[in-house]
C-alpha cells in the first residue's frame, strides 16, 4: 500500500454535508478501516494507518524484540486502540469481532506471561510466596527488554 | 476502580543516561500539557457527560494518560540513573537536582509545579471536548519540540509513539463531538448545555 495517498491508506474521513456553523468538525473515520499488522501497529503509535502522521518524516521502523513482555504490550496495546476506535463506532460489527478474537488472544496471553514472568495483578495466581514484589519493577531499566 | 497492572504500555529502556534530556522531558510528567493532567482532565470531565459514548471515551483515555504517566516517569527515572556529581554540576539539570535529587517529581521544564490550572473542567460537553482538541494538540507540539530537543533513539523511539498517541486522541474526541452534535436540537445545537439542562 503507498502510504502517499490518503484515499487508499484511510487517511480521508467523512464530514456531514450540512453542518451547523459556530461548530468544530473533525471528519469521521471511515468503517473498517485499513490496519497494520499488531507489531508494526504499536512501534507506529496507532493501528490505523490513516492516523499515523509522524513529525518531520521521524518513523520507528524497528520493531519490538519479541518477549513474552512485548508480546502481551503490543496485544494490549491493538485491544486498547481497537476501543478507542469502538468508542466512537460502536456500530462497527467487524471491527468489534477483530475485538472479541483480540480479548481471547490477549486473556491467554495474560495467562502465559505470567506463568512465566510473575503477576500483572494482586488477582493473579501466586505459588508458594508472594511474587507481586519481585524486581523488577515496570519503570526500571532491568524491566524492559532490550529495543 | 483502578487495578495496577505491572507493566508499561510501551517498553521504556534507555542505555545512556542523559541529565539535560531529563530536565526537560520532566515537562510532560508535570507541565502544562503534560501526561498528568491530560489524565485528570478527562477523567474528571466524565462525571458531567451527558452520553455513554462521552463517558466511555474519556474513562479510556484518562486510563490510557495515566499508562502515559507512567511512561514519562520511567524515562525521566532511566535518564538519571548511576549519575556523578559531575554530570550534573554544568548540567541544565542542576536547578532540578538540587530540590529533588533524581526523585521524579510533576513540575513544568521551567520549574513551575504541576498546577491544576493548567486544565479545566467546565461542565458542558461542547466546551470540554473542545478543550481536550486542544490540550491534545498542545501535547503532541510539546513531544514535537522534544524530538527537536533530542538525538537519543532510545528515548525518542517512545517519544515518537506518545505523540503519535495525542494524534489519534484527538481523532476520537472529534469524533465524540460529532456524536454530540447529532443529539442535540439542529437549528441550534447550544439551546441548551446537555449536561445540565435535562
Amino acid at each position: 500500500m503507498d502510504m502517499n495517498k490518503p484515499v487508499q491508506n484511510g487517511g480521508y474521513g467523512r464530514l456531514p454535508a450540512n453542518a451547523p456553523l459556530a461548530n468544530p468538525y473533525v471528519p469521521f473515520q471511515m468503517e473498517d478501516p485499513p490496519k497494520y499488522e499488531p507489531r508494526t501497529a504499536i512501534v507506529r503509535g496507532t493501528l490505523f494507518p490513516g492516523l499515523d502522521l509522524p513529525f518531520m518524516n521521524m518513523v520507528n521502523k524497528k520493531e519490538l524484540p519479541v518477549t513474552p513482555l512485548t508480546e502481551l504490550q503490543t496485544m494490549g496495546f491493538v485491544l486498547h486502540e481497537l476501543a478507542l476506535y469502538l468508542d466512537t463506532h460502536r456500530d462497527d460489527k467487524e471491527a468489534f469481532e477483530v475485538f472479541r478474537t483480540l480479548q481471547n488472544l490477549y486473556t491467554k496471553g495474560r495467562e502465559k506471561y505470567e506463568k512465566e514472568c510473575g503477576p500483572l495483578t494482586h488477582r493473579s495466581p501466586m505459588e508458594g510466596r508472594y511474587t507481586w514484589l519481585d524486581d523488577p519493577w515496570p519503570w526500571e531499566y532491568a524491566g524492559n527488554p532490550e529495543v | 476502580m483502578f487495578i495496577y497492572d505491572k507493566k508499561l504500555q510501551y517498553p521504556v529502556k534507555i542505555a545512556n543516561p542523559n541529565p539535560r534530556l531529563a530536565s526537560v522531558i520532566i515537562s510532560q510528567y508535570g507541565g502544562p500539557d503534560g501526561e498528568l493532567g491530560a489524565s485528570l482532565r478527562y477523567l474528571s470531565q466524565r462525571y458531567s457527560m451527558p452520553y455513554d459514548e462521552l463517558k466511555g471515551l474519556l474513562t479510556d483515555i484518562g486510563t490510557e494518560e495515566l499508562g502515559h504517566l507512567e511512561m514519562v516517569g520511567a524515562i525521566v527515572h532511566q535518564l538519571t540513573r548511576n549519575l556523578k556529581d559531575s554530570q550534573i554540576q554544568d548540567s541544565a539539570f542542576a536547578p532540578y537536582f538540587v530540590d529533588r535529587t533524581t526523585g521524579v517529581y510533576p513540575t513544568a521544564a521551567s520549574g513551575f509545579p504541576w498546577s491544576a490550572a493548567s486544565m479545566a473542567v467546565k461542565g458542558d460537553p461542547f466546551a470540554d471536548l473542545t478543550e481536550d482538541l486542544a490540550a491534545e494538540q498542545k501535547a503532541r507540539v510539546t513531544y514535537d519540540n522534544i524530538l527537536r530537543l533530542s538525538d537519543d533513539p532510545d528515548v525518542n523511539n517512545v517519544i515518537k509513539f506518545l505523540r503519535e498517541r495525542e494524534i489519534v486522541h484527538f481523532q476520537r474526541f472529534g469524533e465524540a463531538l460529532q456524536l454530540l452534535r447529532e443529539k442535540q436540537n439542529q437549528k441550534n445545537v447550544y439551546a441548551i448545555n446537555p449536561s445540565f439542562d435535562k
